[in-house]
């Protein structure tokens, strides 16, 4: 790999980064505050053959997820066939009643996937999380690549890197492919929001509108776009950028003043698309996770090709007891938060803090899953002109219109604290492009 | 069986004009196995353009908007319907059964429900007991230890809170016992509805069992029967509000619900 000449750029990349406005925000204690999202020049590569196999999972994977989705939503036979226990579907946060009955166009659910994946020491790749609600990050790869390009063209003349522009394109393709008639649009809560400059940068790249809540209006059974000068544009699909809760007030939390009043119901008679579909998050669920090897199995009929991390749910009495034996190796991971939160490691707990735990568990063991530390492969990054290993995870983005296509690239993402596993934005990570090799 | 005339009237009047008004009203009764609606008439004040679908728990949705200013909506529903003396209606489709099993936002057991539980149960044989059987006991028991009295509870009050203050109205009735059975693993679904005589609308609920809902009327200790047209169903009352509306101006808003049914 020929890298030396591009890292001599890292200082000017992050510069244009900060200025093009690369920022996650995040609320802490009621204040928004914006921080950089740092990137480290030094590329995750990932060698054509291995990214076959990753390929081949992956979309797998997201296959019987969305099977998965548009089963809990019609006749539930993976519950009546005793699969996954129905207390998983209706307990988990993610379930949405109102979506029972409803088909989305094409029958496509999880239009865009961000699939977390970690690589153990042995070279193996683990499925960590599945993100199919709004995942977001794919922008962040587009632009770094981008300004690296640009910064050192010989970099990417001497190295056979599949070309990650094609984002947009097969966004694209994703939008039309369930569009049912008019505009596309964007649909942001706005500039404060944490992914706000990837709302703005996707809607360029795809030629969509970036629009408010208020900026539509369903009228007549339709979605009406409302241009700059009061015209009234058709709109067919809207990629929203905000969560199921806040979508529509008259379905969903009466008191969101971001979302459109009666899009829902128009969505539900097939009428505009929505992407992705509400309710998703029965899916991406941490105590579903566990069962998404067997919901290949039993839609697909096939072996995962790729692993989950070995994870237990105490729920089951044999996987209690092995969680309560083996306390100390594990981690535990509470199916309800999102984020990084709600982590906790067996080994670095104080007694107080395990006894705690432990009656939790014991009182709410469907809350809880557990999995074997995985020790992560080390990617190198540079702090202070040195090369430090760091542990790092992939979100690989997986796009379906008539079937799903992996993005030849993907946001990696590492902890900047050498200590620690978790590499989540909102708790301070960094990110490095991912490349794919060609030859 | 009875032939029974109804007719329901929901005013919402505003201090201030109210304008961009989107409204969704469930307040259409749908014939079903046990009543069967002969004749109808809705009209809606004022409206601009609306549209009809059910939703995902059966109930049948009148939305739309009402653009231009004004100073009261109203919905007018009247009809007759033929009504069944059983409390008893087929539960289709099957798959749409699990959700009501589970604890809803306003029916979560919390400390009080969970004694009240205790209290119901205490018989030897509870266990071989039949749902239906499970929640009459638990709605006898309910009903020796809570008192009808309006205005202390709100709409957002849970099963749990009401319990506490000992005292609600039908909403806070039908509450408490679906957050009784669910902490039994009962499926059960929070009815809003009519009764026979003049006043307001009303709420109970169905407890499902070997392919049918059971209607039982918490407030009056009794299982439904001909005095009864069900207009709704849903988790909780929240699933099925006759009314929801979004709209700008409006300040100060009053709601006034009509219910009048009589023999036909």
């Amino acid at each position: 790999m020929e890298t030396g000449e591009l890292y001599r750029y890292s200082d000017m990349v992050n510069e244009l980064l900060a200025r093009y406005g690369v920022k996650f925000g995040i609320y802490k204690n009621n204040t928004f505050k914006e921080q950089l999202f740092p990137f480290d020049m030094i590329p995750r590569v990932i060698g054509k053959e291995e990214f076959a196999y990753l390929e081949r999972g992956l979309k797998q994977r997201v296959a019987a997820l969305n099977e998965f989705i548009k089963d809990i939503y019609s006749e539930k036979k993976i519950i009546r066939d005793g699969v996954v226990p129905e207390e998983f579907v209706y307990a988990g946060s993610g379930y949405l009643a109102q979506c029972e009955g409803v088909l989305p166009p094409k029958g496509v659910y999880s239009h865009i996937s961000g699939i977390d994946l970690v690589q153990g020491k042995d070279g193996t790749w683990y499925i960590l999380e599945d993100n199919l609600r709004i995942p977001s990050g794919a922008s962040y790869p587009m632009i770094a690549r981008d300004l690296c390009r640009k910064s050192s063209p010989a970099t990417f003349e001497k190295n056979h890197i599949e070309d990650n522009r094609n984002y947009a394109q097969l966004l694209r393709q994703t939008f039309d492919y369930v569009n049912t008639g008019g505009h596309t649009v964007i649909l942001t809560p706005g500039r404060y929001n944490a992914a706000y400059f990837e709302h703005s940068y996707l809607a360029e790249q795809t030629g969509a509108h970036l629009a408010t809540g208020s900026e539509l209006i369903v009228e007549d059974e339709h979605l009406y776009f409302i241009d700059y000068s009061g015209k009234k544009e058709k709109v067919g699909a809207v990629y929203r950028r905000i969560s199921d809760e806040y979508l529509d007030p008259m379905n969903f939390r009466p008191e969101s003043v971001i979302g459109i009043p009666h899009i829902y119901d128009i969505y539900r008679k097939g009428n505009v698309a929505l992407l992705n579909a509400p309710g998703n998050g029965v899916a991406d669920d941490k105590g579903i996770y566990y069962f998404v090897p067997k919901m290949i199995k039993y839609y697909l009929g096939e072996d995962a090709i790729l692993n989950n991390a070995p994870t237990y749910l105490p729920y089951y009495e044999e996987d209690m007891n092995y969680v309560l034996e083996h306390f100390d190796t594990l981690v535990l991971k509470d199916v309800a938060e999102a984020g990084g939160y709600g982590v906790v490691f067996g080994s670095k707990m104080t007694k107080e803090e395990k006894e705690k735990f432990l009656a939790l568990l014991k009182a709410e063991p469907r809350r809880f899953i557990a999995q074997e530390v995985i020790d992560f492969l080390d990617i190198d990054i540079y702090e202070s002109e040195q090369r430090v290993p760091r542990k790092a995870d992939l979100r690989a983005f997986v796009l379906m219109a008539d079937e799903p296509v992996v993005w030849k690239s993907g946001l990696t993402r590492f902890s900047r604290n050498p200590d620690s596993f978790i590499v989540n934005s909102s708790q301070g990570g960094g990110f490095k492009d991912t490349w794919v090799l060609s030859e | 069986m009875r032939n029974l005339r109804f007719a329901y009237h929901m005013q919402l009047t505003f201090e201030l004009p109210a304008f961009h008004h989107h409204f969704t009203v469930r307040c259409e009764p749908a014939t079903d196995e046990r009543q069967h609606i002969l004749t109808e008439e809705i009209t809606i004040y004022p409206k601009h353009f609306d549209s009809r679908q059910v939703d995902s728990f059966g109930n049948h949705c009148i939305y739309g908007i009402a653009n231009d200013a004004h100073n009261y909506f109203a919905v007018d529903v009247s009809g007759e319907a033929k009504v069944e003396n059983t409390p008893r209606v087929p539960a289709l489709p099957s798959h749409r059964i699990g959700m009501f099993r589970y604890a809803s936002e306003l029916t979560k057991a919390g400390k009080k429900v969970t004694e009240l539980l205790e209290a119901a149960s205490f018989s030897s044989d509870w266990g071989m007991l039949s749902a239906v059987s499970k929640a009459t006991a638990c709605m006898n028991c309910l009903y020796d230890s809570y008192r009808y009295e309006p205005g202390v509870t709100g709409i957002d009050t849970t099963a749990e809170n009401a319990l506490e203050l000992g005292v609600g109205v039908c909403q806070d009735y039908a509450h408490i016992l679906l957050a009784l059975c669910r902490a039994e693993s009962i499926p059960c679904r929070y009815i809003v509805g009519m009764m026979m005589g003049e006043g307001a609308s009303h709420a109970w609920i169905e407890v499902y069992e070997d392919g049918f809902w059971t209607g039982l009327d918490p407030t009056h200790n009794r299982l439904i029967d001909d005095n009864y047209i069900k207009i709704s169903c849903g988790r909780d009352a929240k699933d099925c509000q006759i009314n929801q509306g979004v709209f700008a101006g409006g300040g100060k808003q009053k709601q006034e619900i009509r219910v009048s049914v009589r023999e036909a």
